[in-house]
């Protein structure tokens, strides 16, 4: 099998690039800046290696010269030259090598058609690593192994992240950072003429930092295999199947009614539910859906405890969560007594949802609140609204940010010990940067935040789904 | 595994489309309830076949090359006397020369007129990356303007019969929706299993439909059965 090895690929310990260049800003090298083992440079062209060395890389005329073993390779150089780098990397002996030269079958002609075959039948025969052609390859955060300046580096997160599309790959990773979900590790695989989506859903299946695995996936090679491997990987962890082109097959000639209904769409979402794997429909949906996965212990009932900061919100937040297939219950008798003893405030409400009234008052009121929720038996599910514009409003400017760091710390601390799901919704309103600020720190703590109602409900249903079908 | 006769004959014939007759007696052989239809060549068979049947009974039009049989008028539904076959039979025929004066004519066939039940279908299509898909939903003519359906890739296991039943928005139809009778889930479920493994064990089948099937609380059976033949099939 050609993906056995592929631990050394996704965590080398010596990487070359061959072909990078100043045309292209040596954005390659310039992402390895931060590679925590050896990086080299393989580059013939007399004129660029002076721009290499500026930028602190040794570098070779031809890979064979490299004076050790070299684990992972990335190949930026024209297509007319990717054989013969294919060949030096398959007698160096590394471990598997990006193509990001393109030019392939994608621009469907005779000449790339022909390139790509020589390239895929080499690798084949030679039983070779090839990730691509025509994409961004690997990305390992907690190694400062990067396929672009902008990605981070540092400690890694709990999903893995593979895609057929590099711009995905890589907005993944930074839409995902800054909404506090990191990557294990990811691939862009493009063309995926030897290692295809399976053989890395494989690897991740049974990679123990990946907690989660997300793709992007526009078209598969062998369906049987695609299904057997999802579903086997579906059975060890969560998977969610982004699929790209998702537009309806045109009115078919059919002669029988299943076949007329039938269309590609409906069979592949059928096909994701039956083997226990979430359909998504955008990055939001996915980004969304994973941190309700990590961070929202496993919701156990649809009933709803919702506690919101104005009137015109409780009634918004009911209607979403309603709308998603919840259930927004009366409190317990209990509750009630226990909230209207001090709730008092005019034209606050301690009904379900609670509406706080513009203020959380004080964290230890905002915690009292939450600890009667919690012990409310006719509650699976509590939701605090912390609605940045209003937040700020109940507190004086000179108490705000102590108020803010505690509020957090006392969340955080309700929702490890919380044997009930639990998150917030952290809607910008005219505060957008406060608000970002305060979801990140909220996610820092394990606390899922949203940045709508609808968005909060959402990503509830799809993980509420997911356990049921499980649980079946 | 044996062929079936009716199977046999469509392909020597070089046949894609099976006839409800044959389709009809290739699924029961795979154990699914449909209800019986017999060919008649003549007025005179399919009048002696409807009294040993027990009136009423259906007669619909048996050709190779019609397909919806009763957008041209070669369905008569609720014939509860001799008089009423015979007068469907001479009004069948002659509705067939006029619509669609091409098509090779067997017959008719003649079949009881089932009890009505909630109506679903269950039907199978190859799709080109995944193969064999079963679908299910609500059946009849409700299929093609509610498109209430279900899929779910072969082989199936209960789970995933059980889950593509109760995944269409008309489910608590089938559970007796103010006080309408029921649907057999259980059975409904079997069925799809038996089709699952049916289909499993013929690649020679490209698609198939049954409906509707009438589900009732306590059986099912297939009223129409619609079968077609991959094109190498014979080869």
């Amino acid at each position: 099998m050609a993906n056995k090895g592929l631990d050394r690929v996704f965590n080398p310990r010596t990487v070359a690039v061959v072909g990078d260049k100043r045309a292209q800003d040596y954005f390659w090298l310039k992402s390895l800046t931060t590679f925590q083992g050896k990086a080299y440079s393989v580059q013939v062209d007399e004129g660029e290696i002076p721009g290499i060395k500026e930028l602190g890389f040794e570098n070779y005329a031809s890979l064979l010269d490299i004076p050790e073993p070299v684990d992972y390779v990335i190949v930026s150089v024209p297509r007319k030259v990717a054989p013969l780098i294919l060949e030096e990397c398959i007698r160096k002996g590394v471990g598997g090598a990006t193509f990001f030269t393109s030019g392939f079958a994608e621009t469907d002609t005779q000449e790339g058609i022909s390139l790509q075959n020589t390239l895929t039948e080499m690798a084949r025969e030679a039983g070779f690593n090839l990730i691509g052609p025509n994409c961004m390859g690997i990305f390992n955060p907690s190694i400062g192994l990067r396929f672009s300046p902008m990605q981070y580096h540092g400690h890694g997160g709990k999903v893995a992240f593979i895609s057929q599309s590099g711009t995905h790959t890589l907005l993944f990773s930074l839409v995902g950072e800054a909404s506090g979900v990191r990557v294990s590790k990811s691939v862009s695989f493009g063309n995926a003429v030897v290692l295809d989506s399976p053989d890395y859903m494989e690897y991740f299946a049974q990679d123990s930092e990946t907690k989660v695995l997300a793709m992007y996936i526009e078209g598969v090679k062998d369906g049987r295999r695609f299904y057997n491997t999802l579903k086997e990987t579906a059975s060890k962890k969560p998977v969610l199947v982004w699929k790209g082109g998702q537009t309806q097959d045109g009115a078919r000639a059919a002669s029988s009614h299943t076949a007329a209904l039938a269309t590609s769409q409906a069979v592949w979402e059928a096909m994701v539910r039956q083997v226990g794997a979430i359909n998504i429909n955008d990055m939001d949906d996915l980004i969304d859906t994973i941190k309700a996965l990590l961070h929202i212990k496993p919701i156990k009932g649809p009933r709803m405890g919702l506690v919101a900061m104005t009137g015109g919100q409780s009634v918004i937040i009911s209607d979403a969560f309603a709308k998603a297939g919840f259930q927004i219950p009366e409190f317990t008798p209990e509750s009630y007594r226990e909230l209207a003893s001090f709730i008092r405030l005019v034209g606050a409400s301690y009904r379900n949802p609670l509406d706080v009234s513009w203020s959380l008052g004080s964290v230890d009121r905002a915690m009292r609140i939450l600890h009667i929720l919690e012990k409310d038996d006719n509650v699976d599910t509590i939701v605090l609204e912390l609605n940045k514009t209003f937040l700020d409003e109940g507190v004086s400017l000179k108490k705000r940010k102590k108020f803010t760091t505690d509020l957090i710390r006392a969340l955080g601390e309700f929702r490890e010990r919380s044997s009930k799901s639990f998150f917030t919704i952290v809607i910008p309103a005219n505060k957008e940067v406060e608000a970002l600020n305060l979801s990140k720190a909220l996610m820092e703590k394990g606390i899922a935040s949203y940045p709508t109602f609808k968005r909060g409900a959402q990503a509830l249903r799809r993980v509420a789904d997911y356990y049921l079908a499980r649980s079946v | 595994m044996k062929e079936s006769a009716a199977l046999n004959r469509a392909l020597k014939e070089g046949r894609r489309h099976l006839t409800e007759v044959e389709s009809k007696e290739l699924l029961k052989e795979a154990g699914i309830p449909v209800i019986e239809s017999r060919l008649a060549r003549s007025k005179e068979e399919a009048l002696s076949l409807a009294r040993e049947m027990g009136f009423p009974v259906v007669l619909k039009v048996v050709s190779p090359s019609i397909v919806h049989k009763s957008d041209i008028g070669g369905v008569k539904l609720g014939l509860g006397g001799e008089e009423e076959v015979a007068k469907a039979y001479d009004e069948i025929t002659a509705s067939v020369r006029q619509n669609q004066p091409s098509a090779s004519l067997q017959g008719v066939s003649v079949q009881r007129m089932a009890r009505p039940g909630v109506e679903v279908i269950i039907g199978m299509n190859k799709d080109p990356q995944f193969g064999p898909v079963l679908m299910f939903g609500l059946g009849g003519v409700l299929v093609e303007v509610l498109k209430d359906v279900s899929f779910r890739i072969v082989p199936l296991t209960r789970r995933d019969a059980s889950q593509m039943i109760r995944e269409i928005k008309g489910f608590p139809i089938l559970e007796g929706y103010r006080g309408q009778e029921p649907a057999d889930i259980e059975l409904l479920e079997d069925t799809i299993l038996k089709l699952s493994d049916f289909v499993e064990s013929h690649p020679q089948i490209k698609e198939l439909d049954l409906n509707p099937i009438f589900a009732y609380k306590d059986g099912l059976a297939a009223v129409d059965a619609r079968v077609v033949l991959e094109e190498e099939a014979g080869a």
